[in-house]
């Protein structure tokens, strides 16, 4: 949208919160972006939420703090707010609302793109279905992510979700096509010693040329955060579609981004849905994870990575949930795992890839890999219920099999889980430590698998 | 005289516009400069409140509205079935064309290809006395549908004349002409009907037919009748999508409507890939070839999710005028219950519980209410029947909030997920205890007549048997297994068969995604069997370890993947094979 | 003798007994070894294929890391320089329009600045502001545009002008150097592709 924009308003009717009420205004637009300028010279940058009646409602993404009623200007820009994109955006770092941050020019635009993006038409999707591998065991092995694909890690206050997102970001490689890969990193809210980790691992591994980071630490304006996501997903459909680039974005922290949400909400004294994030949070919430996917007769394809951490590691809170709704399945970070000292410490009973299935076999990851995977998660089932049993009666109570299955809740946090976060492992030796583990039980207990892989791969007699 | 006013006001998708004192409420009006496409939904004085279908990004005051003097409508006619729609019935591949891979704004398209010929065979003949709901020919849609072309129900009707000869027409051809007091109206094969009217019909029957879905938890143990209403609600990660997906596959209709409402958009392209290829397994044509999809997924605009339930129901009250069976699913209705209360929000109403508007029970009331088995208006006679099913989408997979509760009052068969057994990876996670189904004593005579005398005893026997074990669970809770007498162990063992070899079903597996009705009774038989049989040989001194071990548990177990429905004398064999392993260590006396 | 032989006998017996528990044991301990032999073997053989391969990880991270730096690094510098260049152009090309003569062609300028601004507000009851150079330039341009006036104030710009309601609560800019401000990112992308970047 480009109209006649640019008048500059000075009667500002009221200041609440993230948001300024201009009044006289008669022609400006819904979405619209508006400048805010002080008269000492500030400027800051908004967007309309709501027009009419001679009335606009602007939320101004760096806060109000220190603005006054009579000191300032909102000047409607005449488009919504734009983010510039060219392929020298790889390598670079920008702040919250998408400008440099690393002491670099302005990028020279290729094209500037509503940041807002639009709804990919579901006909015109491609269903994803090819292999990522991270190198990190348990998510190649049993919760496996596909190049389009939503997977979001759920996590709580203080475990090592940031430590496994750079891991990923870092390891992340398409098998069996020379497509290049790119990396967007959106900090939401996230304190900067999180930020600074992930830049530097990303710069240690050599991973910066491929990679945009996008950074709003914890001290930086909340209402920022709004935007944050969006410029990185503009960003990352640039890539995917214009330049056929496979692109792993990761949002961290999506809580940040909510309660943002939140603040808004609560500014415009709208009625609240639960815990007083607003009716809207899951349909804003698509809109951004929407976002990922894959598009018939273009190249790339846009990953998303969000992670989340879960107040009071509650995964029925609004924020988890309604995320769980629209992704593809989530990565669950164990609090009891976390405490043990597991690293990733990854509750894989309540994780899920939705489009796992798809995404494995032969041509892709090996022939066995959905057998043996569902065989691993029913016998790590099992050794949770022996745990659990011996517990109560206690070891000496329990069966031979029994026995066996707790063997195998052993190996499978030992060897399997536990990795570090600099060990890339290959899909081979990722299911190579399945088979490891089904071998300690009886091959008459592998009922998911077919005859045929048992007798090819089960380690042992 | 159609309204034209002027925007005054926006905020996301709630425009208000003046000058409208001609608007008529849930008209369609055009909206802005890009004319977008919106729906009256409130008039004060000359203000008119319009939800609008598209983004209303860039849309300012000084814009024009203009009405179009119409409800929402959809267009019905052949060309419909195959389809993926938006919620206000624009085909998402025309939309493409226009806009590429993303979907751009104020696009028109028509619903259904109006130049496309179809091969007309009249079965009416001139000089006929034509009412509404009359069928005059038909044509060949699809491969499975054969779509018989009806007066529309607000057509006055009359004598019908000049009757085109069977040959190749397209959609604007008239097909004939109806004099009444002396006025022609023509007759095409498509006719548009407003979304939020229900379609007549003649009269309504009980629900007393199953619809079967080869799901063996919904039709052994909850059953939905034809025409009947369903609810299956979940915490994420459940399954839910996965289960209406094989309802929508396996079901025993001849149309399905799948409606996505604010779910996410690769379930829709999953469908689309994966529906072409599979067959119906009664008929072996495409599954696509009996499917209409309504896609308005969680990132496009909230208002055409309200709406994509109408367009999606009316279009299942079409086909089944033609005394058709139809089965509708609607994922989410929690999402549409959503876009309601954003609605509503922008209208500042007062709001009920958790911010959804006091007319939402009504709203799904209305809804449910056009599920049912009717005798459609006109002639010849025919019986239809649209089958309603809702998932709802609890926040925080809670049961007791506004939409699933609301919902319960008004459906009859209740498919609750249960996360615990998702995450056991026990698929479909339809928890046994939680659910029900209000059809099970009108569909037991089918089940008796047409599969076994027995089927209605058989089922509740093993039903017991689950609420059996519901108890004893609680109990080696707290004292361990070995507190409960063999007699009660063999309960759980038998529940745990159950479990295993009946109400887990691999929707990934060839011959497990679907399943028989014949197949499922001697499953259940065979089970129940097991159980009696185990009973008597404890009491003859048998140990329960002996009876765990019998070779032919594994096989009953796995008879769901290994044997195949049209292999049923495999299962008789079992059968004889229990017996006799039966006979073999009964008499085994327990030596301790 | 009989006794003799009968000890014998057993002595013989118990002989070839131990040595056949010796020779069995012996044969056992030499499998054991050799099994054990054969285990080490293949672990030694799998632990020098994890050095090895571990060692090529570590050196593909190394190089991985010391390219993609310098490449980035190097990266960067063009940014700057080009930035630098863009920047040389943008600078001459100001001073030039400050330097230009206010001709005919200038006041065709100002009027049509005039009229797009006026348009935009809505309005010609406006109060002008401008700098001191085109000052005269406006005044004769103003006639046009009913009701407006010319600001005693000058503003410090390039050219052009700014107009703002009488009430003061609508301003619009519409300097030269507003102008350019806004139509800067264009201009970069036209510069930049005149030194040979490719997009």
């Amino acid at each position: 949208m480009t109209t006649a924009g640019g008048v500059q308003y000075s009667k500002i009717s009221e200041i609440k919160g993230p948001l300024v009420v201009v009044d006289g205004v008669d022609n400006a637009a819904f979405d619209e972006l508006v400048e805010i300028e002080t008269n000492e010279g500030e400027r800051r940058l908004g967007k309309v939420l709501e027009v009419g009646n001679g009335k606009a409602i602007v939320q101004v993404f760096e806060g109000t703090t220190g603005l006054s009623i009579s000191g300032t200007n909102a000047k409607f820009v005449g488009k919504v707010m734009e983010m510039p994109v060219s392929k020298e955006v790889l390598g670079r770092v920008f702040d919250g609302l998408g400008r440099p941050k690393d002491g670099l020019p302005d990028p020279i635009a290729d094209k500037f793109i509503d940041i807002n993006g639009e709804p990919m038409n579901p006909e015109q999707r491609e269903y994803p279905k090819d292999f990522i591998q991270t190198g990190v065991s348990v998510i190649d092995g049993l919760i496996t992510l596909v190049r389009g694909q939503k997977l979001p890690i759920f996590s709580g206050s203080g475990m090592s979700h940031n430590l496994l997102a750079a891991q990923i970001a870092r390891q992340a490689t398409v098998v069996g096509t020379n497509d290049e890969f790119a990396v967007v990193f959106a900090a939401i809210g996230v304190q900067y010693s999180e930020a600074e980790y992930f830049r530097r691992s990303l710069e240690e591994s050599g991973a910066l040329k491929r990679s945009v980071l996008f950074l709003n630490t914890a001290d930086d304006p909340a209402i920022e955060r709004i935007i944050t996501p969006r410029v990185a997903l503009t960003v990352a459909e640039y890539l995917a579609f214009e330049l056929g680039m496979h692109v792993l974005v990761i949002l961290t922290d999506m809580t940040n981004y909510a309660e943002a949400l939140r603040e808004i909400s609560a500014a415009r004294e709208e009625v609240p849905g639960r815990k007083g994030y607003p009716g809207y949070l899951y349909t804003d919430l698509s809109t951004l994870y929407e976002r990922a996917g894959k598009l018939n007769g273009r190249n790339g394809s846009v990953t998303q990575v969000p992670i989340l951490s879960m107040p009071s590691d509650d995964i029925t809170h609004p924020i988890p949930d309604l995320t769980g709704y629209i992704t593809e399945g989530q990565i669950v970070v164990g609090r009891d795992l976390f405490r043990q000292g597991v690293y990733p410490p990854i509750n894989i009973l309540m994780s899920l890839s939705r489009l796992m299935k798809d995404g494995i076999g032969k041509g892709s990851t090996r022939e066995d890999h959905a057998e043996i995977a569902n065989q691993v998660y029913d016998a790590y089932s099992r050794s949770q219920e022996v745990r659990a049993l011996a517990g109560i009666v206690g070891k000496a109570g329990l069966t031979d099999i029994d026995l066996k299955y707790m063997d195998v809740g052993d190996v499978f946090e030992k060897e399997f889980l536990t990795q570090a976060t600099d060990e890339n492992r290959t899909i081979e030796e990722t299911l190579n430590i399945l088979w490891k583990i089904v071998s300690k039980l009886p091959k008459n207990e592998l009922t998911k698998i077919k005859d045929k892989y048992v007798e090819q791969y089960y380690q042992g007699k | 005289m159609t309204a034209q006013g002027r925007i005054v006001w926006v905020s996301g998708p709630a425009v208000r516009a003046d000058g409208m004192s001609d608007a008529k409420m849930y008209e369609t009006v055009t909206v802005g400069n890009s004319k977008l496409v919106g729906e009256v939904i409130r008039l004060t004085g000359d203000v008119a409140f319009i939800q609008v279908y598209e983004s209303t990004s860039g849309l300012k005051p000084g814009e024009p509205v203009i009405g179009t003097g119409n409800p929402l409508s959809v267009v019905l006619g052949p060309g419909i079935i195959g389809q993926l729609y938006d919620g206000i019935q624009r085909p998402l591949k025309e939309l493409s064309k226009a806009s590429g891979s993303f979907i751009g704004r104020g696009i028109t398209t028509t619903p259904v290809d109006m130049i496309k010929k179809y091969h007309f065979i009249p079965t009416a003949k001139n000089g006929d006395e034509v009412l509404p709901g009359n069928v005059i020919g038909t044509v060949q849609e699809t491969d499975l549908i054969e779509h018989s072309i009806m007066v529309p129900p607000n057509h006055p009707g009359g004598k019908i004349s000049n009757l085109v000869s069977e040959g190749d027409y397209n959609l604007e051809t008239e097909l004939a002409t109806v004099q009444k007091d002396g006025q022609n109206v023509p007759l095409k094969m498509y006719h548009k009907w407003p979304v939020r009217k229900p379609r007549p019909y003649l009269k309504r029957y009980d629900a007393t037919v199953p619809l079967l879905t080869g799901q063996r938890v919904i039709d052994t143990f909850f059953p939905i009748a034809k025409g009947g209403t369903g609810s299956i609600p979940g915490a994420f990660g459940t399954g839910k999508t996965v289960t209406l997906h094989q309802i929508a596959k396996w079901a025993d209709s001849q149309v399905v409507v799948y409606i996505g409402c604010g779910e996410r958009g690769n379930e829709m392209t999953e469908v689309l890939v994966e529906f072409p290829h599979l067959k119906d397994p009664r008929s072996g044509k495409p599954l696509m070839d009996r499917t209409v999809l309504v896609a308005n997924t969680s990132n496009m605009p909230v208002a055409a999710r309200e709406a994509s339930i109408y367009t999606g129901v009316t279009i299942a009250e079409y086909y089944r005028d033609m005394g058709k069976d139809v089965v509708l699913v609607a994922d989410s209705t929690s999402r549409w219950a959503e876009a309601l209360r954003e609605m509503s929000g922008r209208l500042e109403e007062m709001p009920a519980e958790e911010g959804y508007p006091s007319y939402l029970a009504s709203r799904l009331a209305e809804f449910y209410e056009r599920a049912g088995r009717v005798r459609a208006a006109g002639s010849p006679d025919r019986d239809g029947s649209v089958t309603l099913i809702g998932a709802v989408s609890p926040s925080g997979g809670d049961f007791t909030e506004p939409v699933t509760t609301h919902t319960m009052r008004f459906i009859k068969t209740f498919w609750a997920l249960d996360a615990k057994l998702a995450y056991s990876r026990h698929y479909p996670s339809i928890n046994w205890m939680n659910s029900y189904s209000g059809y099970l004593g009108d569909i037991a005579k089918w089940w008796s007549e047409n599969i076994s005398p027995e089927w209605f005893t058989i089922r509740n026997e093993a039903y017991g048997i689950l609420q059996r074990e519901d108890t004893l669970k609680e109990i080696v809770k707290l004292l361990g297994p070995d507190a409960l007498p063999d007699e009660e162990k063999l309960i759980l063992e038998i529940a745990r068969m159950v479990k295993i070899g009946l109400l887990q079903q691999n929707s990934f597996d060839d011959v497990d995604t679907y399943c028989s009705p014949e197949k499922q009774f001697k499953l259940l038989k065979l089970i129940v069997d097991f159980y009696k049989l185990g009973q008597q040989s404890l009491k003859e001194g048998t140990s329960l370890s002996s009876i765990r071990q019998l070779p032919v548990v594994t096989l009953l177990l796995k008879a769901r993947m290994d044997i195949k429905d049209n292999e049923m004398p495999k299962l008789d064999k079992l059968e004889n094979d229990m017996k006799e392993q039966f006979k073999n260590i009964s008499g085994v006396k327990v030596t301790n | 003798m009989t006794t003799n032989l009968a000890l014998e006998g057993t002595i013989d017996k118990i002989l070839k007994n131990t040595e056949n528990s010796i020779l069995s044991s012996l044969k056992i301990s030499l499998d054991d070894s050799k099994h054990n032999l054969d285990d080490s073997v293949t672990k030694l053989e799998s632990e020098y294929d994890k050095i090895i391969s571990d060692g090529k990880k570590e050196a593909d991270k190394l190089e991985k890391q010391i390219v993609g730096g310098s490449d980035i690094e190097a990266r960067n510098k063009q940014l700057l320089a080009l930035e630098a260049a863009v920047n040389r152009v943008f600078t001459t090309a100001l001073e030039q329009i400050t330097n230009s003569a206010r001709n005919s062609e200038y006041a065709n300028l100002i009027k049509s600045l005039l009229e797009e601004s006026t348009k935009i507000l809505g309005t010609t009851q406006v109060k002008v502001f401008t700098n001191a150079k085109d000052k005269d330039v406006v005044k004769s341009s103003l006639s046009n545009f009913a009701g407006s006036e010319l600001s005693s104030k000058t503003i410090d710009c390039i050219g052009g002008v700014k107009i703002e309601s009488k009430d003061g609560a609508m301003k619009f800019d519409n300097t030269i150097d507003a102008k350019i401000d806004r139509l800067k990112p264009l201009i970069r992308k036209e510069i930049a592709s005149k030194f040979g970047v490719k997009q």
